[in-house]
């Protein structure tokens, strides 16, 4: 019980320390940053990495500007296409009666989006090149951040710090930009009225009062259409995400609980009425709380009431009717007949109840009589949702339930009680959105990315210290985390779900034990704003569309793959490490990244829908972005730059080979190379133990020779027929394919390249997908093309569909002239599919993908990310062919009831 | 001790109303020279006599009081003792030692009825024949509210107004004890309830503020000051009122919600605020709840009873004020002079369904507003409230 009670919270001054430290640290830091640069011009200069890579610093891009519109216009508008005018980051307040909460608008660190290649293929795929105007959207994140009122000097600390109150990000402090005298804030809430002078000493910045209710209305309006999963129900220890139909939406209830809690009729966007609200709120449980057990926060007050029973102090009907039931009207023995009602005949002082006890009454009371005066509303205009947001909730489950008991007892079922996860950012958003420039107005849900870096779950999430933004603040925080002793990375064991009885009435389930310093914390992550993903558009039903195939929700299976993430996280930290030339920065990153992602694992493990739907796909693309997060940019670059090598080596034999087999037999050899160089996986503990025992090559022709239909699922034949025909007739070859490939080397050298160049021949343009960022050794849009151009030296076939396609345009120094015949072959292409994850999620592809699916007839996907953990179960409105060796016996079992190294090749027919 | 000295006079129909906090009591006591009208059959009344009366057309006439009294439930024994001392379960029997009939029954309702069933058998020998408590309270709210003048009474800015209810116009009305949907005679429906009542009152304040008994809280709680601990819209908004909703800067925002930003402890608080504010935030809460249950059924009228109340000027304007503030004066709040007894005084008017004859009370009027006499039982010391001084009804009861 002491472990988790102790507060690992870092106290501002500790942080403060820190940040004096990392000044001297940062000094090093250009240097080393030269390095990585350097390391990365060595790797693959050809691919366009001469382009600029855009330095943090905010500088006009004049390149490419032009009048926009008539240019006899006065004060003609001038575009500026490769300038992002998101320099100025964006920042909101919501002040209120306790908590200050804050959103924060970075830029994106551009990834400059002006290689060739990409040139290349936007102008092969038709994208045109004033794309800017499809994509309003500026590119960049949505911050989370809150702070107690009280501390509202921390507050103004960290918006000086990260200077957002001039309007401009954190990069910009080279400019030395004259101060904007007339810089404003948005802010809402009470706060923003009473701390208006406050802000103007301090910061020399004037808040700009936004309305409270339109903030809220306009927040949980953006944030119930904008984020896939945001609304959950949450009964009897169990949260159920919860989908909803935009054209369904409204009307709804809001009742936002803070201090107090307000009840809005919501009709539609800027369309509410408040018709209710109470004032027993966030701030009676607090305040109360305060006096009643000394508590020195809200938080603390909230985890005292886990381990409480209120039976002690609140009388129940059975306490009045000696323990039995009033049935008659339906009430149960340990309904509570009147809260606190058992402090009045005993002869106990205040001394004598337990903390615990109080809190938990004192919790219920207040849960219970907000869900009811709420139900009475909804029911006042016939409203069946209620979506309950402010940060009395906090994500707490005793919370949650009592309000839904409450809900759905007075309802008798009929209404029902939702929560939101960012539920206390509601005004701060809304707040944010009345900037006139905001441009969220029209984000999708395709094109939000939420991700979770450490700053969120444990410092941004905090109320009691800045976020942590810089690297070495988060190492530092990482190590003195340890360092004060609480284990975070110890498994903790899963509560099992919550029986909470009558829906709350009885005692909680005893989550206390596991509790966790950090259990109050937002599972609100980082919002990124990615304006050019789009929702594939070959997916045959995007609205039933699921990429996982795997639930989580599943304990055991949520168990195992804890088990499989940790113990291959030494071997991928040791890799990581190597990659960064293993110095002793290297390693205290590595470090701290092994912390960092055991602690979202032990997070998630404690509470799988921590950081919304959890789905396998989701845990690997988190280990890929805590990696990172810690700078390590690609872990697996060498080995797969060694295995590219080595494959690329034995390729000119291999197509040889195939090129002396018969149409039938070579398609056949085809797949089977596919699925054989598919074993190459380094997410694959099994393959990790292969290829300490053979060469590529070995292991490649071994795993081919191993191959024996009927493959677990094969399909082949029905591939077979559409590709070859039967008899005499012969089908029309497809127009385009589209190959998401999967690792580098022998898989994607020996393996998907051969295939390709079969596709090719057949005269079907061939477009290879690959991932934007790197993820264990699969392979990248950027380093496709040297794989391609070093296969085209020996292949005429690839040479000149890289050629038509662009590709060699850089790569092939000796230009030759034959190019100009170019246009008339059918072209290999390389786009990015805008992830950098070992899966895919189809709902959220880049623009070129997007584009380059308008012609497609054919995909295949391989691999087992992408066409088993993922989109193993999802329907495309073209031919689809999903190709893996599976390397994991209970993915096996559980998929296609096989063993390990079985082999799907599962073909699906346009639908 | 001027208890009205019951003994003296002819004492029957003792009912209870066992709750979890309170004890109430009622009974009719019959004064011996009280007889008037034709028939003196009453003189030697007893209930069997009574109900040897039924069916005669004419009407016989009781004049009595009905007394009131209270007592903590935790104090139960007080009560029996109460009970014993004026041999209140002796039933209508004259004398003392009644003859023959072994089971004596007295009507009860509350939840202590069945708790304590045992306790009323072990020491005073009677069996407490439980009735239903929302039937009780029913049954005693319309009682009050036809029989009685001047029974209900409206609360707004300090000024009481007795309303004049017409018997035919009665129904339907939301009663809240807390919370009971009514409309008609043994015709209702419990639409709702709270459990922030009057516990939560007494046991928050208890743990607050260290006070012997709910009335010294009560007490207390007028000379508070509940600015000091809750939030108001005018804390939040710099003075301000927001007045886009209609949301003065002295409306409550979050009800002890200044406790959380100043580093005082609950020491350092005067009780008195602490009890006003806890009494403005059950109240208001109260009238809250009820204003949109009678909005839920169409009713314009909410009667308030039980003992949460107690003739509290400043609970009643809170409550008003809620109901008024939510339903933009549509609804009106009405409070009961009998508001606690409500229960007790439907077990009492329950005797007739089982044979006491057709109808005691229901056709017991009330002859005088108020009497001065105390018959009643102090909790704990003085009340300087009204409920004092009503604590029996003179009345006659006509006997069929």
């Amino acid at each position: 019980m002491a472990g988790p009670r102790e507060s690992p919270i870092l106290e501002t001054n500790d942080i403060k320390e820190e940040r004096r430290e990392e000044v001297s640290l940062d000094k090093n830091k250009p240097e080393d940053k030269e390095r990585e640069r350097e390391r990365d011009n060595n790797m693959a200069p050809p691919a366009g990495s001469s382009i600029h890579r855009s330095s943090s610093r905010p500088q006009l891009d004049l390149s490419k500007a032009a009048i926009q519109g008539n240019s006899e216009e006065r004060d003609p508008t001038i575009l500026l296409p490769n300038q992002s005018d998101d320099i100025s980051s964006h920042l909101a307040l919501d002040i209120g009666g306790s908590l200050i909460k804050l959103v924060y608008f970075s830029r994106h660190e551009d990834h400059s989006t002006d290689d060739k290649r990409k040139k290349n293929v936007k102008e092969r795929l038709g994208i045109s090149n004033g794309n800017r105007r499809s994509y309003p959207i500026l590119g960049g994140r949505l911050h989370f951040v809150k702070f107690e009122t009280h501390k509202i000097n921390e507050c103004l600390d960290f918006i000086y710090s990260k200077r957002l109150h001039h309007g401009i990000d954190s990069h910009s402090w080279l400019t030395d930009a004259p101060t904007n005298e007339n810089a404003t804030i948005k802010a809402t809430g009470g706060g923003a009225y009473k701390f208006a002078d406050f802000f103007r000493q301090r910061l020399g910045v004037t808040l700009d009062k936004e309305d409270e209710m339109d903030c809220l209305v306009a927040g949980a309006n953006f944030l119930l259409k904008a984020i896939r999963h945001e609304a959950f129900t949450h009964r009897e220890g169990q949260k159920e995400f919860v989908q909803i139909d935009h054209n369904e939406l409204f009307p709804y209830l809001l009742v936002n609980i803070g201090s107090g809690v307000s009840m809005i009729k919501v009709d539609g966007d800027g369309k509410f009425q408040r018709v209710s609200g109470t004032n027993v709120g966030g701030g009676t449980y607090w305040g109360l709380g305060r006096l009643l057990t000394k508590c020195k926060s809200f938080d603390e007050l909230l985890e005292l009431s886990q381990r409480g029973d209120n039976r002690t102090i609140d009388m129940l009907v059975g306490d009045i009717y000696g323990g039995m039931d009033y049935s008659k009207i339906g009430l149960s023995a340990s309904t509570i007949a009147s809260s606190f009602g058992k402090a009045i005949s005993e002869n106990k002082e205040l001394g004598d109840y337990r903390p615990e006890d109080i809190s938990l009454s004192l919790l219920r009371m207040i849960s219970y009589n907000i869900g009811q005066i709420s139900y009475l509303n909804a029911l006042r205009f016939g409203l069946k949702r209620i979506f309950f947001g402010g940060f009395f909730i906090r994500g707490h489950a005793y919370t949650m339930d009592t309000i839904s008991f409450a809900v759905k007892f007075w309802s008798k079922g009929e209404a029902q009680a939702m929560f939101l996860r960012h539920e206390g950012f509601l005004g701060a958003l809304g707040a944010f959105m009345s900037h006139e420039k905001h441009g969220l107005d029209d984000v999708m849900v395709h094109q939000l990315v939420e991700r979770f870096p450490m700053g969120a779950p444990y410092t941004g999430g905090k109320i009691h210290g800045p976020p942590l933004g810089d690297l070495n603040e988060k190492i530092s925080w990482m190590e003195k985390f340890v360092l004060k002793g609480t284990e975070i990375i110890a498994p903790v064991p899963m509560a099992p779900p919550g029986t909470t009885g009558l829906g709350g009435f009885e005692v909680p389930s005893s989550k206390g034990g596991t509790l966790r310093s950090d259990a109050s914390a937002l599972n609100v992550g980082v919002l990124h704003l990615v304006p050019t993903l789009e929702v594939f558009p070959l997916l045959a039903d995007p609205k039933m569309y699921e990429p996982n195939t795997i639930d989580l929700t599943d304990h055991g299976e949520l168990e195992y793959w804890f088990t499989v993430l940790s113990e291959h996280l030494p071997d991928l930290v040791d890799k990581a490490v190597a990659s960064e030339g293993g110095t002793e920065d290297a390693k205290r990153r590595g470090d701290a990244f092994a912390r960092a992602f055991s602690a979202h694992l032990a997070r998630l493990m404690e509470e799988p829908t921590a950081y919304g739907k959890l789905g396998l796909a989701n845990l690997l693309e988190l280990r890929e972005e805590c990696l990172r997060e810690f700078q390590f940019v690609d872990a697996y670059r060498s080995i797969k730059q060694r295995e590219n090598e080595a494959s690329l080596a034995v390729l000119p034999d291999l197509l040889m080979e195939l090129d002396s087999m018969s149409e039938e037999a070579r398609l056949l050899t085809l797949i089977e190379g596919v699925l054989a160089a598919n074993i190459f996986d380094w997410g694959s503990r099994a393959c990790v133990d292969l290829y300490n025992k053979g060469t590529i090559i070995e292991i490649y022709r071994m795993s081919r020779d191993k191959m024996q239909r009927p493959w677990r699922v094969d399909d082949f034949d029905v591939f077979k027929e559409r590709m070859l025909g039967s008899g005499d007739q012969k089908p029309r070859p497809h127009k385009r394919a589209l190959l998401f490939v999967d690792n580098s080397g022998a898989d994607v050298v020996l393996g998907m390249l051969p295939l390709a160049r079969e596709l090719l021949r057949r005269g079907t343009e061939v477009v290879l997908v690959a991932n934007s960022l790197p993820a264990l050794n699969d392979v990248t849009a950027m380093e496709l093309p040297d794989i391609v151009a070093e296969a085209a030296k020996h292949c005429d076939v690839l040479r000149r569909a890289a050629e038509a396609g662009g590709l060699l345009v850089d790569a092939m120094v000796s230009g030759q002239d034959g190019s100009k015949e170019s246009s008339s072959l059918v072209p290999l292409m390389v786009v990015e599919n805008g992830c950098g994850s070992p899966c895919i999620d189809l709902r959220q592809v880049s623009s070129e993908l997007a584009a380059a699916a308008k012609d497609a007839d054919l995909i295949i996907l391989e691999g087992m990310g992408r066409a088993l953990h993922t989109n193993f179960n999802a329907r495309f409105k073209c031919n689809a062919l999903k190709l893996a060796m599976v390397k994991n016996q209970r993915l096996a079992e559980k998929l296609i009831k096989g063993n390990i190294y079985d082999c799907v090749c599962r073909y699906e027919p346009a639908r | 001790m001027d208890h009205g000295s019951p003994s003296q006079e002819h004492v029957s129909h003792l009912a209870l109303d066992i709750g979890g906090s309170l004890t109430k009591l009622d009974y009719f006591s019959r004064n011996n020279e009280c007889s008037n009208g034709d028939n003196n059959e009453e003189k030697s009344c007893s209930k069997e006599s009574l109900l040897v009366s039924n069916g005669d057309k004419k009407c016989p006439v009781l004049q009595g009081r009905l007394h009131f009294a209270k007592f903590e439930t935790s104090k139960i024994n007080d009560c029996l003792e109460f009970i014993q001392r004026n041999q209140l379960h002796l039933g209508g029997c004259q004398h003392g030692g009644a003859p023959g009939n072994e089971k004596r029954i007295i009507k009860a309702t509350g939840g202590g009825a069945y708790k304590n069933a045992d306790l009323f058998k072990e020491k005073l020998g009677i069996f407490l024949d439980k009735e239903d408590e929302m039937d009780c309270l029913v049954a005693g709210a319309n009682f009050l509210l036809k029989a009685v003048h001047e029974e209900a009474y409206t609360y707004i800015d300090g000024r009481k107004e007795f309303v004049q209810i017409d018997r035919d116009d009665l129904y339907p009305y939301l009663l809240v004890n807390i919370g009971s949907g009514v409309d008609g005679d043994g015709k209702y429906e419990r639409v709702s309830g709270t459990n922030v009542g009057g516990g939560t009152f007494w046991g928050l304040g208890r743990l607050l503020t260290k006070c012997e008994s709910f009335d010294e809280l009560l007490e207390l709680s007028h000379r508070g000051n509940n600015r000091v601990i809750d939030m108001l819209v005018g804390d939040i908004y710099g003075g301000m009122d927001y007045t886009k909703f209609g949301l003065s800067s002295t409306t409550i925002a979050s009800s002890f919600g200044k406790a959380i930003s100043d580093n005082k402890e609950i020491e350092d608080y005067n009780a008195e605020d602490v009890a006003r504010s806890l009494l403005r935030m059950i109240s208001n809460n109260i009238g809250q709840i009820s204003y949109l249950n009678a909005l839920r059924f169409g009713l314009k009228r909410i009667f308030f009873g039980g003992f949460f109340i107690r003739g509290h000027a400043y609970t009643m304007d809170t409550i008003s004020v809620g109901v008024n503030f939510w339903s933009k004066g549509e609804a009106k709040a009405l409070f009961l002079r009998h508001e606690g007894f409500l229960g007790a005084l439907g077990a009492f008017t329950s005797y007739e369904k089982h044979g006491f004859g057709d109808s005691i009370v229901r056709q017991l009027v009330q002859q005088s507003p108020l009497s001065a006499s105390h018959a009643g039982y102090k909790i704990h010391g003085p009340l300087n409230g009204e409920w004092n001084d009503n604590e029996s009804i003179e009345c006659s009861v006509y006997v069929n």
